[in-house]
């Protein structure tokens, strides 16, 4: 009871903290950061566990979004339903999607994914136009029920859901860092070919890691759906191909909470700097390209050493007095 | 001579990479219990020879058959599964994980969860399990790949030069665990310290340019003569 209470520690803390941040910033910003950090979350896995960069992941995303738009403006109305059908459109786009591209590794992988995020552009704005409707996009905002326990329709009462979904994603993620699993995917990011001398399939590791990933990544697409209650192409659009590989790199590649800081970063920098530089991009490229020279462990990590140092000297000076 | 219990049978091997043939009918067998050593000079096809048994690199032509059940074509994941374990010369472990997870890797992968084998030939693994692998020293390393290596019993074991760089104390060491293990499993070695060679081997081939050109046994296997072949 003790250990469990121990491993959910550190998840309850944050995410409480999270619930509480609600009362102080503005509730959109912190939808926003969440539904964004559950969007990381897989491309950090799959660039730090795996070591698959992927500029694909808004075809992810697009996936889970309109998998529960469909839903929600054509069969039904039930906001859970249609995270689950996104969610199952998300999984199975990913292991079709996986059976294809885990064979391939570093700027191929990269750039695959890019092209796909484009394929699902191209097919929402043009192929599939009678029923994504183009670049209008799809509204179904008033088509969502307020349901019982958390109503999603409420922005309120959304957030709690999305910081307990939040809590589940992370302790997921936790828990496959902690499972022989993670040290497989590892094991297979640093030297593959070890991994299969020793009895592993390293498709079958790769798959798994990819589809649980993007799997996650769609789930973030179906709560940006309900959200907002609006989804269009531009999702997926390839200026924002990057994104998330900014986020994780940003938060600190391969870190449990690289990409909840990162998203905070990166949300928050969006927000403040745009009110005063138009091209605000500028800023969060400066602090990238400033991570990536000094070979840095990204914000989280950077935090997290400054705070050790400051205990040490915290526990130093109480020594000495 | 062929025999039926013989743990890994190579007939007729022959194996490129890209356009250059680098092994020329290799023909080998490897009994129950048996230690052989592969000897010859730097690019005579020694680790090429390894690769290709544990499926790394396909073969031309020629056959590999591993406790019966032929190994061609296999994936190095489905050799490793009937048995035959590669352990690599380059000493490069999973350096992110820790000694133990390294072992756990290789739990899993065998279905063996009993490390005390692994321990008693290898006590020092004990007191470094929380170590990550990439902070081990060579000797350290080597030991946490031969340790994972054994776990699931394999029948074969196929060791590339397992002693380069090491200190004289840990080749010492080896020797003994190289005699220890050759109760439960077969062994072979490619290696080019020639003493430790001639102390635990029962045969040796000599490979030069890709062909076997001598196959020594009981008396012929000295060092000055396994010399001649380097």
């Amino acid at each position: 009871m003790l250990n469990t209470l121990r491993w959910w520690r550190e998840i309850l803390i944050a995410f409480s903290a999270l619930w509480l941040a609600r009362w102080v910033l503005p509730l959109p910003f912190m939808n926003e950061v969440l539904i964004f950090s559950i969007y990381t979350i897989g491309c950090n896995f799959l660039l730090g566990r795996v070591g698959f960069i992927s500029f694909g992941q808004p075809a992810y995303l697009a996936v889970g979004a309109y998998g529960t738009a469909f839903y929600l403006s054509y069969f039904g109305t039930n906001p859970y339903v249609g995270l689950l059908v996104g969610l199952g459109a998300g999984f199975v786009f990913s292991v079709l999607v996986g059976l294809l591209f885990v064979r391939l590794r570093s700027d191929y992988f990269a750039l695959v994914n890019l092209a796909l995020a484009v394929i699902v552009f191209y097919m929402l704005q043009k192929v599939l136009v009678d029923v994504t409707k183009g670049d209008n996009g799809l509204w179904f905002l008033t088509n969502i029920d307020a349901t019982p326990v958390f109503n999603l329709t409420r922005p309120a009462e959304f957030f709690t859901f999305c910081v307990f979904l939040g809590g589940l994603v992370w302790a997921l993620y936790k828990y496959l860092d902690d499972t022989l699993f993670g040290a497989c995917c590892l094991a297979s990011k640093i030297n593959e070919t070890k991994l299969e001398f020793i009895g592993y399939d390293n498709f079958k590791i790769r798959l798994t890691a990819f589809t649980i990933a993007n799997t996650t990544t769609a789930l973030a697409g179906s709560l940006y759906a309900i959200y907002l209650g609006f989804v269009s192409p531009e999702m997926t659009s390839v200026s924002r191909a990057a994104d998330p590989v900014i986020v994780t790199i940003l938060g600190g590649v391969g870190s449990l909470w690289g990409p909840l800081v990162g998203a905070l970063a990166y949300t928050g920098l969006r927000d403040v700097a745009s009110k005063f530089i138009g091209n605000w991009e500028l800023i969060v490229g400066v602090i990238l390209v400033t991570i990536m020279m000094t070979n840095s462990v990204g914000l989280y990590g950077t935090l997290e050493s400054w705070s050790k140092r400051l205990w040490r000297r915290v526990v130093a000076l109480k020594g000495g007095a | 001579m062929l025999e039926r219990s013989d743990h890994l049978v190579v007939k007729d091997l022959n194996v490129s990479r890209g356009e250059a043939r680098v092994l020329f009918d290799i023909n080998l067998h490897l009994a129950p219990n048996e230690i052989i050593a592969c000897v010859g000079r730097n690019g005579a096809g020694k680790s090429t020879l390894l690769k290709s048994i544990c499926g790394f690199l396909p073969a031309d032509s020629g056959t590999v058959h591993g406790h019966g059940q032929p190994l061609s074509g296999l994936r190095p994941y489905e050799v490793a599964r009937l048995g035959v374990k590669y352990v690599p010369q380059d000493k490069r472990v999973f350096s992110d994980l820790t000694v133990r997870e390294n072992l756990e890797l290789g739990s899993y992968a065998s279905g063996d969860y009993d490390w005390d084998p692994v321990i008693s030939f290898f006590p020092k693994l004990k007191i470094l399990m929380d170590r990550k692998a990439g902070h081990l020293s060579g000797g350290e390393r080597q030991m946490l790949m031969i340790g994972r290596a054994i776990l699931g019993k394999p029948k074969v074991l196929l060791i590339d030069e397992p002693t380069e760089g090491l200190a004289p104390i840990i080749v010492i060491h080896l020797k003994h665990v190289f005699k220890e293990l050759s109760k439960t499993a077969a062994i072979l070695i490619v290696e080019q310290n020639l003493p430790l060679v001639c102390a635990i081997s029962q045969r040796v081939y000599a490979l030069k340019e890709g062909r076997f050109v001598a196959e020594l046994q009981g008396d012929q296997i000295r060092t000055d003569v396994c010399e001649h072949y380097l």
